[in-house]
């Protein structure tokens, strides 16, 4: 029997497996940032479990956790909220999309996703029966999500936009008018509105982020989520949060109440920690994300590959179609020869195997270096070797 | 302006009875709640450097979907160690927390059967998560003299009316009440007759005392049973939210996956922590169990002496009892709050935790 090829999640997992066994490997793949989490969270963690591990902590979360995100909201995006019922906590980002995608699909509806996005949309919205409407978008317009598309592609079973800016993995920005635009399109049609904020603290050059809910008559239909993971380095505290009308997230609450129950009161307080105490990490990582943007564009314009222009976020969309192979056997190669990952454009999107997505989410010099042996196998598959 | 498509989502889980229980918390909310099932305790701070070192490590970024090896070799060799199963790390998937392994193992492996079979008694957080997407379940029925567990005869009925997954408790939520080893080798027979599959919680099998019989052990090639329940179970953990489930190889992939999509992995500090627990747990947790053992007598004992029935059980953490509406409320109105069984589906009885304040909480009856 013929194997069948690994694609999607699998075909990551494998890329990942391969790259987990050389040494010298530069890992450009998940986004995961490689600071540390900044010492002060760190020290509120340990402080947490000698004077709060017996801490008793409902579903949607610790009250002092739900007032620092309500502040937060209110300070970054501009979103008024309650903490007591309309503020949730989740095991990261991850719990809050899934648990989003829950409470608004039923089987049957669909959900209208601009294309690429990531992957784990697709798989929430099969795991409540949803139906993915894609909304393509260009390299040549830097992937942006054209509001005309989305209105174009409602039918009388949509009931939800999926607004994530800036986007993983396309990294486009969805402007203050086109927001408006899109928020106009959800009220015309009666459309809930999940809006993922996870890179809002990293836009660049003149690109402004606005979140939907900060919009005149938008919070009432619009979820919001957002986490500490990418912007203060806490990827394995597993700490994000969902914002919203009371009564939508009180299903919210019951969801969350339902898949897994509680969060970890010590993770709660390191992101009390977090919220509530100096920022200038979160600036610091920033900074440092913005230098290796650059770093990473001028190199790939050296070697010829387009890319949409990243507005914000932290990876680039690159095109290596001009290679003539699938970017699944790019990466492949890429981590068999010269042990760099990234991860191919199909695992985002089946229409997208002409891209890798490169995250800058290491030092320079690892960038450089892995950037530099990316260079070797592109220009070893251009000369047919 | 008001919205039809949102005013229909908030029906729909209005309507949807399951996703409505209540879920338990596992530990107090305060010194005279009554109501959680797990143990409370000192967190030891051997533990605490466990977890302070992973942390100065630089342990704070995701770790693998599954969890930490050195922890799910860990979880597969206490398993063993237990005489709770056969499994191997491979087996493993670390939960954030007892409800997260219930969702998973009800949702994924739930996937593969057109049914789902459970005691009509059970765990309000069990028909939660299973109320999280409709599904067909089918209620087996249940008595107080058997401690709220099915009898083999009803499992046997469900199986040959064609049910194939099963979700059983033992030690009952509810009770405590544990099938006797007898019962765990006919249940397993009738799986193995009937191809069926058994998702098998026995988290509170650690405070049992004496033998307990485990499903999963009788389950040599690791086939039909998934076993779950909290990790590091009465060692100060129960707000880190860490729990397992051991699951045949069949289905490690789809509740790998499905790992991934809701959550990616769990906090790594509470792995390490949990590491941590695994080192000391034998030794403190056996004078745990035989504090609690005595506690429990005790308590029984008073009730017995205020004429109120205990409902058999041999987890010594909980106390289930037949109670009548007036002891309930003199219990609520002397400021204790208690897991009602009516929550369960029992609504005869109650679920004290076995601490000192349940023994204020029997004394506001006399």
């Amino acid at each position: 029997m013929k194997k069948k090829k690994p694609s999607g999640t699998s075909l990551l997992y494998q890329l990942i497996g391969e790259a987990r066994g050389y040494d010298d490997a530069i890992v450009l793949g998940r986004g995961d940032p490689d600071f540390d989490t900044p010492p002060h969270i760190v020290a509120a963690a340990k402080r947490a479990m000698v004077e709060h591990y017996q801490d008793h902590s409902p579903p949607q979360g610790l009250l002092a956790l739900r007032q620092a995100i309500a502040e937060r909201v209110k300070r970054v995006n501009n979103i008024d909220v309650d903490p007591e019922t309309e503020v949730v906590v989740t095991n990261g980002g991850q719990e809050a999309l899934f648990l989003m995608v829950l409470a608004v699909i039923a089987p049957g509806d669909e959900m209208i996703v601009p294309e690429p996005n990531y992957n784990t949309y697709a798989d929430s919205l099969a795991f409540a029966g949803g139906i993915k409407a894609e909304v393509q978008t260009y390299a040549e317009s830097d992937f942006r999500a054209d509001p005309a598309a989305v209105r174009a592609a409602i039918t009388d079973k949509t009931r939800a936009l999926l607004l994530v800016s800036p986007n993983n993995p396309a990294a486009s920005v969805i402007s203050p008018a086109d927001m408006r635009e899109m928020l106009e399109i959800a009220s015309e049609h009666d459309l809930m509105i999940l809006a993922d904020d996870i890179y809002d603290l990293f836009v660049y050059d003149d690109f402004e982020h606005i979140s939907p809910a900060s919009l005149p008559g938008a919070k009432e239909r619009t979820l919001t989520l957002n986490a500490l993971s990418k912007s203060y380095s806490m990827t394995g505290w597993r700490l994000g949060w969902i914002v919203g009308p009371a009564d939508l997230m009180a299903r919210v609450t019951e969801l969350k109440a339902a898949i897994s129950g509680g969060t970890s009161v010590i993770s709660q307080h390191a992101g009390i920690a977090a919220l509530t105490g100096p920022q200038d990490a979160v600036e610091m990582m920033a900074e440092a994300y913005r230098r290796r943007r650059r770093l990473v564009l001028d190199a790939l314009d050296a070697m010829g590959v387009r890319y949409g222009m990243p507005q914000g976020g932290q990876f680039v969309f690159a095109d290596i179609g001009f290679t003539g192979l699938d970017s699944a056997e790019v990466a492949q190669r890429m981590v068999s020869e010269q042990h760099v990952l990234a991860y191919p454009g199909s695992a985002f999107s089946k229409d997208r195997k002409d891209y890798l997505r490169m995250t800058f989410l290491q030092p320079e010099a690892q960038l450089r270096e892995g950037l530099r042996r990316m260079k070797i196998v592109i220009d070893k598959i251009v000369a047919g070797k | 302006m008001a919205s039809d498509n949102k005013s229909a989502l908030l029906r729909r889980q209005r309507a949807n009875e399951h996703l409505n229980s209540p879920l338990l918390q596992p530990m107090a909310r305060d010194d005279k709640d009554l109501s959680y099932d797990g143990v409370q305790a000192r967190l030891d701070e051997r533990i605490i450097d466990a977890a302070a070192a992973a942390l100065d490590d630089g342990q704070t970024h995701y770790v693998d979907v599954p969890g930490i090896a050195p922890l799910r070799a860990a979880v597969a060799e206490h398993l063993r160690d237990s005489a709770a199963g056969h499994y191997q790390e491979s087996n493993i998937v670390i939960t954030a927390g007892m409800q997260e392994a219930r969702f998973l193992s009800m949702q994924m492996i739930g996937e593969n059967f057109n049914s789902i079979a459970l005691p009509a008694a059970l765990d309000p957080g069990a028909r939660k998560a299973l109320g999280t997407r409709e599904r067909q379940p089918s209620f087996l029925p249940v008595a107080p003299a058997r401690g709220y567990l099915p009898s083999v005869d009803a499992i046997a009925q469900a199986a040959a009316d064609g049910c194939r997954l099963f979700y059983l408790e033992s030690p009952a939520r509810l009770s405590g009440a544990v099938y006797t080893a007898a019962e765990v080798a006919a249940i397993s027979q009738i799986a193995a007759d009937n191809d069926a599959a058994v998702i098998w919680d026995q988290g509170l099998a650690p405070w049992v005392a004496g033998a307990y019989a485990s499903l999963a052990a009788l389950d040599s090639d690791c086939a039909r049973t998934a076993a779950i329940g909290e990790l590091a179970s009465g060692m100060g953990l129960a707000s880190w939210f860490i729990g397992y489930i051991a699951a045949p190889a069949r289905w490690i992939a789809a509740l790998q996956s499905q790992k991934q999509i809701m959550a990616i992995c769990t906090s790594t500090a509470a792995q390490y922590a949990a590491l941590g627990a695994s080192e000391i747990y034998s030794e403190l947790h056996a004078p745990r169990l035989s504090a609690l053992g005595a506690l429990r007598a005790d308590l029984a004992a008073s009730a017995a002496a205020l004429g109120i029935a205990v409902v058999p059980g041999a987890a010594q953490n909980i106390l289930c009892l037949q109670v009548t509406a007036a002891q309930r409320e003199t219990i609520s109105a002397a400021g204790f709050a208690y897991a009602d069984g009516s929550h369960f589906g029992a609504s005869e009885v109650v679920r004290l935790a076995v601490n000192d304040a349940a023994a204020a909480a029997l004394g506001a009856l006399t």
